[in-house]
């Protein structure tokens, strides 16, 4: 470690010291996220367990979810291919595995491009490389760092992975259960590693992190295609996410399958070194314009402004969930079929509705596309705090700007935003539907697309109060309530969870449409909820000090 | 215009126990150029947040002409424009975009003398701000508070950043802005810059204002530096009332009179002096003076933690 050598006052580090001092500092931070994102998963897993065992408990209705379940193409398509879900292992392994590896890879890429490309834009990442390093070795031992918290991510994943597997209903071999802890956090080794990458890649932090949700969107919609049954079951060797489902962890135990995974990491960490050598500081390999002639439309105001800002965020959310919605539509017709004639209907009608057939389909996937705007939503939270926090916002309060105005325009951006993202994803999934002769009303999809815009605003109201009550915590209150709400659903349809967990839930208090009609009442309610938070928030923030970051 | 420029009555500021401002009373008449100094944390950014309306007063309030800065926070900013020491811009955003946007918001732009000032600063406007270095961001920020006219400029640490260059173009912008009529507050490290610009000066320490007046109020209290030659080794100073600081090269003696200088003629008197040299203190020997005595008391001086003053660039909190 440290040693220390007194001469004249000076303190000398060994030079081991100080060739970690990034990887510790990078691990450090990526390890207090990772940790509680480790609990997480364990806790869905444990959740599985318990919950498969009560909800069917005999044999037989264990056999009547795989019938129906097992070869329900809609339904796989959403968490993955199903293995031997008459078993605890199978139905536990296809859970958690499709789940989390989805939230994992959101994660990594989240994780990495932050430490390492937004530690680079905010300049901190120039005091390091003063040190006794250069930039290739600088990379390294952030990608080393981030391995770091990779580990600080399995740790309590694996541990309660393996008590979970021990329980009397469960009794997974200890390497099954640590099989499965490798299966749940190698979507994050990978999506680190590619986030590491496009840190390289890209000129901000903003581009690396949409750069590397694009490659995780792609291997999302691969792998959901796959698994579709379309007749395209090789696609998911294309996707790293369909690598991960080829494990089979559990019920086959295919390690092979892991050198892929490796490949990725390891040709990740590679490029992120061989690129860090080659570029300069602050500099990107993707050609990025220095200059441009100016386009002065919506520079007109600080609304105009807001719409410009979010723009090409927005139009990216919709093409994602616009091809979402397409897909789920286009599957929904078979996936009904199937549903109908299984007692699949009881295990979604617990996620899902009372009503059967392609429309309980929509709603499940409509559950999906509402985490979506939710998280869209949290998004805006999250960048409104960041004009404050970076400072912009000042450029307009020290001209005749009010803070009200100027957050209730943003606010108001980013309700447009996520309502139209909803209505894309509904007119997407009608078209889906309609291609397939599948009977969906364009006006119960648009129903669904608008049902789900609540949940958004209510995220953008409590957000908006953390904003204002807790700056430094705005994002993680908002991206926090999303997770928490989407974990809760996720479990909470199956374990029987008490009553008022479920009440905390977004999305709990949505109708499942197009499965049923939206209930008007609560989704009004959950708007004014929004609202309420959001103008309490707006009053605190005009009354509170800036806070910078 | 009648109403003062800037008016501070008892404004002061807290951050928890940490006081970064005690109650400040402070007048500024319009078309007036205040410098205002202080070492780092002394509150001198936390002063023009205070009067900006980006953070709230603990006690006290101040007016802008008149306006009061916290309740009519947009009509005050009507009159005033601010540069911040290390602006904080849209990356993707070229120079000329930003001006646009930054024109609209303000609501009122000399087209032709922005063009101008362009020019002279030599900015190139296709540039995106991602891709400009810290001085030529500052050039935008300083070309956007310029362009608008606004009778009331705030600046703070305005030329961090810029080369010598440039920082003349500012001088000879803000003395432009002087013969307009407009009013300065100058924040500044830079002390030839505030005794080349401003009519008054107010230094502030420990978030007190210690000192207020023209450069020749202030000389008046400060030392004045005296340098005498000998023919033959300098006489003992020791026990003059006033002097200080006296060194010795040679035949050459230097030191600083406090209050009256006759004593210190007097035991010249008995020498034999063939040079006598008196000089009044710069700005910097002012400055100096105030706080040289306890430098090291300086460096354990409180500076807030997220608003302090952001002097040295390095925590600057905009």
């Amino acid at each position: 470690m440290a040693t220390t050598r007194a001469e004249a006052g000076i303190t000398a580090w060994s030079s081991s010291a100080t060739r970690t001092v990034i990887a510790r500092r990078v691990a450090r931070v990526a390890a207090r996220g990772a940790a509680l994102w480790g609990f997480v998963f364990g806790a869905v897993v444990v959740a599985s367990v318990t919950g498969y065992v009560n909800a069917y408990p005999t044999l037989a209705d264990r056999r009547g979810v795989a019938e129906s379940l097992g070869t329900n193409p809609g339904v796989q398509a959403l968490l993955g291919t199903a293995h031997r879900i008459d078993t605890v292992a199978g139905f536990v392994a296809w859970r958690s595995v499709g789940v989390m590896g989805l939230v994992g890879g959101v994660w990594g890429l989240l994780t990495a491009t932050r430490l390492l490309r937004g530690e680079e834009d905010a300049g901190r990442w120039e005091l390091l490389l003063t040190g006794r390093t250069d930039r290739g070795r600088a990379a390294l031992a952030g990608c080393a760092g981030l391995a770091g918290g990779l580990v600080a991510l399995w740790i309590p994943t694996a541990v309660l992975t393996v008590l979970a597997g021990r329980g009397p209903d469960a009794g997974f071999s200890v390497t099954a259960s640590l099989f499965l802890s490798v299966a749940l956090v190698a979507p994050a080794a990978m999506f680190l590693a590619i986030g590491a990458l496009c840190s390289q890649l890209a000129a901000t932090r903003r581009q690396a992190s949409t750069l590397a949700a694009a490659v995780l969107g792609v291997s999302f919609v691969v792998r959901l295609v796959a698994d579709s049954g379309t007749g395209l079951r090789w696609l998911a060797w294309a996707s790293p996410l369909g690598w991960v489902g080829e494990l089979r962890p559990l019920t086959g135990t295919r390690p092979a399958p892991l050198l892929l995974v490796a490949a990725v990491v390891a040709g990740s960490v590679a490029g992120t070194v061989a690129l860090a050598r080659r570029r300069d500081l602050g500099g990107s390999i993707l050609a990025d314009r220095a200059s441009a002639p100016a386009r002065t439309r919506l520079l007109g105001s600080p609304l105009a402004f807001a719409v410009r800002l979010s723009r090409a965020t927005t139009a990216g959310w919709m093409v994602g969930v616009a091809l979402g919605g397409f897909i789920f539509g286009v599957v929904a017709k078979a996936a009904g079929d199937a549903l109908n004639s299984g007692s699949a209907a009881d295990l979604l009608a617990r996620i899902g509705g009372r009503s059967t057939g392609a429309r309980t389909y929509l709603g499940v996937a409509f559950f999906v596309i509402g985490s979506l705007v939710a998280l869209q939503a949290a998004g805006h939270v999250a960048t409104t705090r960041d004009e404050e926090a970076d400072g912009r916002v000042d450029n307009f309060l020290v001209r005749p700007v009010r803070r009200i105005p100027w957050l209730a325009g943003r606010l108001a951006v980013a309700v447009a935003a996520i309502t139209a993202t909803g209505l894309i994803a509904a007119l997407a999934a009608w078209i889906g539907a309609a291609s397939q002769h599948t009977g969906v009303g364009l006006a119960a999809m648009v129903g669904a697309g608008l049902n789900v815009v609540p949940a958004g605003v209510v995220v953008l109201g409590i957000g908006t109060l953390a904003h204002a009550a807790l700056p430094h915590r705005a994002s993680a209150v908002a991206y926090g309530l999303v997770g928490w709400s989407f974990l809760i659903e996720l479990v909470g349809g199956i374990v029987d969870a008490d009553h008022w967990l479920l009440d905390l839930s977004l999305f709990h208090h949505l109708a499942p449409a197009p499965a049923v009609s939206p209930r008007a009442g609560a989704a009004v309610a959950m708007v004014l909820v929004g609202l309420a938070a959001a103008a309490v928030g707006a009053l605190w923030f005009r009354r509170r000090d800036l806070v910078p970051a | 215009m009648s109403e003062p420029a800037i008016t501070t009555n008892g404004l002061s500021k807290a951050f928890g126990s940490l006081v970064a401002l005690h109650p400040l009373d402070l007048e500024m008449a319009a078309g007036e150029v205040l410098g205002y100094l202080g070492p780092n944390g002394a509150g001198k950014t936390v002063t023009i947040r205070l009067l900006l309306g980006l953070l709230r007063p603990t006690a006290g309030g101040a007016r802008i002409f008149g306006l009061d800065s916290q309740a009519d926070t947009a009509d005050a900013h009507r009159h005033l424009a601010y540069v911040p020491g290390e602006a904080s811009l849209w990356p993707a955003l070229t120079g000329e975009e930003t001006l646009h946007l930054l024109g609209r918001v303000h609501g009122r732009v000399d087209g032709r003398y922005r063009d101008e000032l362009v020019e002279r600063f030599a900015l190139d406007p296709t540039r995106k701000v991602r891709t400009l270095s810290k001085g030529n961001r500052q050039k935008i920020s300083l070309i956007a508070a310029f362009m608008s006219r606004a009778e009331l400029l705030v600046l703070d640490e305005p030329t961090s950043g810029l080369d010598p260059l440039m920082e003349q173009e500012f001088r000879r912008a803000v003395l432009e802005a002087k013969d307009g009529g407009q009013a300065v507050f100058l924040s500044s490290h830079i002390l030839s810059e505030v005794e080349a610009l401003c009519d008054r000066i107010a230094i502030l320490r420990a978030g007190r204002l210690v000192e207020t007046g023209t450069m020749s109020d202030l000389r008046h209290l400060s030392a004045l530096t005296v340098e005498v030659t000998f023919d033959g080794t300098p006489p003992d100073l020791d026990g003059v009332p006033g002097v200080s600081q006296v060194e010795i090269v040679g035949s050459l003696l230097r030191c600083q009179v406090n209050g009256p200088i006759e004593p210190l003629l007097q035991r010249l008197s008995t020498a034999r002096v063939t040079q006598l040299l008196s000089r009044e203190p710069s700005l910097e020997e002012i400055f100096l003076a105030h706080y040289g005595v306890s430098s090291l008391e300086l460096g354990r001086e409180p500076a807030a933690p997220r608003a302090g003053d952001g002097d040295d660039g390095g925590d600057d909190p905009r």
